[in-house]
């Protein structure tokens, strides 16, 4: 914001009459809302540029990734071992590259309110056991404990499968990043009733470093991460959790989180089992 | 007098060589014949003339929604038996568009090889395949 005028400051002042006070007020009041004009349409072309940009990035991606894919597949001829190796290389970082292109690309549409959902009637015990296969080996490579618990009585909800499957993901993906070698990870469902409706209540949860009380809400802040040695340990885009809380309110859910610093993390959500228009 | 070729024919419709370049040398690679076309304009007309047993089809195009090319073929006999979205985008409003317009699967880009192999046998008619 630029500084306001030392008339209008002047105006303002005490020993000013009262008829000047409110037009130096006024006049503040246009600007102010001038420059929020402003910063709201930079803002909406900075969205735009993001979308724009994180699409245009994927189809070059998309080369490298299926050039890469047919070499692997032998189609162009065998292969030596460190040949496959250097190409899987390629392949694995072309994937996660894509992955992150595709997170920014949703935080865009969410920011410019582009982001719909497609509720269809969803059994949240098969979309936490998609998210667990898709996730195994990166459990196994950490010799992390798995453990999902579903209740009996959880009814089907009706979401929008996919973007539930991707809250999921990005806490589940949290989970594992943040957990050393070793530790337990979880994820848990029950049916819940509040606030006169039925939802179900998704748990996912760790034995991982926490996270500080003062960052509790900071974490859901785009491109948050709590520390930069955090950033450079954990890799990802800083926008999963401000994507999955906007997918949870999306579906008239809610999401928070229960941590201490060093004693692991649990982060919950609701599905409401009817949809919230 | 030249044999004429039985090998199946894919119709790639995408307006960018980061996308129908290496499809092109799997395709080819593994027995299809492959015809490019990177308009809506062209894509009816690669349909029309070389009569493409499978067409994979990008529905966002320089001259428009290429889902277009489905619906001014609608009803002749240049309609591919089978088309194929190839999409950037993942949201479930296209995939239901998409469908909608008579593709018998939305992929996402990049598809996997693997997979993009495994489908391409189910797409193509099994008729043109034993040709």
């Amino acid at each position: 914001m630029t500084a306001r005028t030392d008339e209008s400051t002047n105006a303002l002042h005490p020993s000013a009459s009262v008829e000047a006070r409110l037009a130096a007020l006024e006049v503040a009041h246009q600007q102010a809302l001038r420059e929020i004009a402003e910063l709201k349409g930079r803002d909406t072309l900075k969205t735009q540029f993001l979308a724009n940009i994180s699409h245009d990035l994927r189809t070059p991606l998309t080369a490298i990734i299926t050039h890469a894919e047919i070499l692997r597949e032998g189609i162009l001829g065998e292969l030596s071992t460190r040949q496959h190796e250097s190409i899987a290389g390629i392949i694995s970082g072309g994937r996660r590259l894509l992955e992150m292109v595709g997170e920014i690309l949703t935080y865009a549409r969410g920011a410019a309110n582009q982001l719909e959902i497609a509720p269809t009637e969803v059994a949240v015990g098969d979309v936490i056991e998609q998210v667990r296969r898709l996730n195994e080996s990166l459990v196994a490579r950490k010799e992390l404990c798995l453990e999902i618990r579903v209740a009996s009585d959880v009814p089907r909800v009706i979401a929008d499968r996919e973007k539930l499957a991707h809250i999921l993901g990005n806490l589940l993906g949290n989970a594992i990043d943040f957990t050393p070698a070793g530790g337990r990870v979880w994820i848990r469902a029950s049916r819940q009733h509040e606030e006169d409706r039925d939802t179900v209540l998704v748990e996912v949860g760790d034995s991982g470093i926490g996270i500080a009380a003062d960052h509790h809400e900071l974490i859901f802040q785009e491109f948050a991460q709590v520390d930069a040695s955090a950033s450079r340990q954990h890799h990802g885009t800083g926008l999963g959790l401000t994507i999955a809380r906007r997918l949870v309110e999306l579906h008239g859910g809610r999401i928070w989180l229960e941590s201490e610093l060093g004693h692991g993390s649990r982060f919950f959500f609701t599905i409401p089992t009817q949809h919230q228009a | 007098m030249t044999k004429e070729d039985t090998r199946p024919l894919v119709l790639i419709v995408d307006d960018s060589p980061h996308v129908t370049g290496p499809l092109r040398i799997l395709f080819e690679e593994t027995g299809r014949r492959v015809v490019v076309a990177a308009s809506i304009v062209s894509a009816v007309r690669a349909c029309e003339t070389e009569r493409p047993d499978l067409m994979l089809l990008d529905v966002s195009l320089p001259d428009g929604d290429g889902l277009s090319v489905l619906e001014i073929l609608h009803g002749t006999r240049a309609l591919p038996p089978v088309t194929v979205a190839l999409t950037g985008h993942d949201d479930d409003l296209t995939v239901q568009r998409c469908r909608a317009a008579g593709c018998r699967d939305v992929l996402l880009k990049p598809v996997p090889v693997r997979d993009l192999l495994r489908h391409a046998a189910e797409w193509i008619p099994e008729r043109v395949v034993s040709a």
